[in-house]
């Protein structure tokens, strides 16, 4: 169990970040290039917004490229994540990827 | 000793609630209005969710509709929440992020004002600790959960704090994801939470509950709660807030 287990719906996955919060993803990739991403859970993420922001980037995306545009986001931003990381958001996202594939 | 502003045990649906608080905070962009505590209840009943959670994942919608209870999304992240109108006390905390009182770094402030909270806790004989990064525990069990925003140069700090709990009732309508339970190798829903009641096994009021948070805030923060209400400006916020906050859009948006 220490790990994941699919969600009520299609292609959700949960992750619980140890000491931290849950963070959820349902993600869908065509070819290669991310076209469905939603994140979700019981993180804190300031400001708040800025969650559409991300995904909005991911959109489109070549999944090979994932971990350096999600980090590049958080480097460039003031952005402040507490209970989750730039990496937990990436790990839940390939744990959803994989579970579709 | 400063001088806050106390917005008093008001009894109001969510979307109101969270209008005031978004509100109060918002008014801050334009004019001085004071330093605020708020202690509330909601009625109906309802169950709030975090800014980032899926609603349909954390609330058992149908459940929620049959009990007549409200449904409403915060502008905080954190967990979903259920708003016992017969259970719980809401409090929040509303200043400029730079107030010489509030710790900029975000974990320090939670603690901070939770420290509040395990105070008027402790005046009950209710002993607790505050458990990173948001919650409260007592008798290794949580009694206060706690989620904060900063926008418009404010903090903005709401939480619950359990003065009785139904679990049925609370586990009847949040949906409990498998892996949080997993984590935590908790067997059952009656070992993740108490209440003030419970934890103390006698009865004791909503007054006698609000009374000892007053105290808390005020001795923790060094501050004296002066009754207020809110301003003109303010009233026209929340008008303006409360459709936002009973929108579809907003609810539904994750």
């Amino acid at each position: 169990m220490n790990g994941f287990i699919r969600g009520d719906y299609m292609k959700r996955i949960e992750y619980k970040v140890p000491d931290g919060k849950l963070v959820a993803a349902e993600a869908e990739a065509i070819n290669g290039v991310l076209t469905k991403i939603k994140i979700t859970g019981d993180f804190f993420m300031h400001p708040e917004s800025t969650i559409k922001d991300l995904e909005d980037t991911l959109k489109g995306k070549q999944v090979a490229k994932l971990e350096k545009i999600i980090n590049n986001f958080f480097d460039k931003s003031n952005i402040q994540l507490i209970g989750v990381s730039a990496t937990d958001f990436l790990h839940v996202i390939k744990l959803s990827l994989a579970d579709s594939s | 000793m400063d001088d806050w502003r106390l917005i008093d045990m008001r009894i109001e649906d969510a979307s109101t609630q969270m209008a005031i608080d978004e509100a109060i905070a918002y008014a801050r962009v334009s004019e001085r209005n004071p330093n605020t505590i708020r202690l509330y209840r909601w009625n109906p009943s309802a169950v709030s969710v975090g800014y980032f959670q899926s609603i349909l994942n954390e609330v058992d919608i149908d459940a929620c509709k049959k009990f007549g209870f409200d449904i409403i999304r915060r502008i905080t992240g954190g967990g979903a929440v259920f708003h016992d109108y017969n259970g719980e006390i809401t409090y929040s905390l509303i200043a400029p992020d730079d107030d010489p009182k509030i710790p900029r770094d975000i974990v320090s402030s939670y603690k901070l004002i939770c420290g509040c909270l395990i105070d008027g806790l402790k005046e009950l004989g209710v002993e607790s600790e505050f458990k990173p990064i948001n919650d409260i525990i007592a008798g290794g069990r949580k009694i206060s959960g706690n989620a904060q925003t900063r926008r418009y140069g404010v903090i903005l700090q709401h939480g619950t704090v359990l003065v009785d709990c139904d679990v049925n009732k609370i586990f009847s309508v949040l949906k409990v994801s498998g892996v949080k339970i997993s984590d935590k190798a908790i067997k059952s829903a009656e070992e993740r939470v108490t209440s003030i009641r419970k934890y103390l096994g006698k009865d004791v009021s909503f007054e006698e509950g609000r009374n000892a948070l007053i105290k808390g805030f005020e001795n923790r923060l060094n501050i004296q709660l002066n009754p207020g209400e809110l301003t003109d400006y303010e009233k026209t916020l929340v008008t303006q807030f409360k459709k936002k906050y009973q929108s579809d859009e907003w609810v539904y948006q994750r």
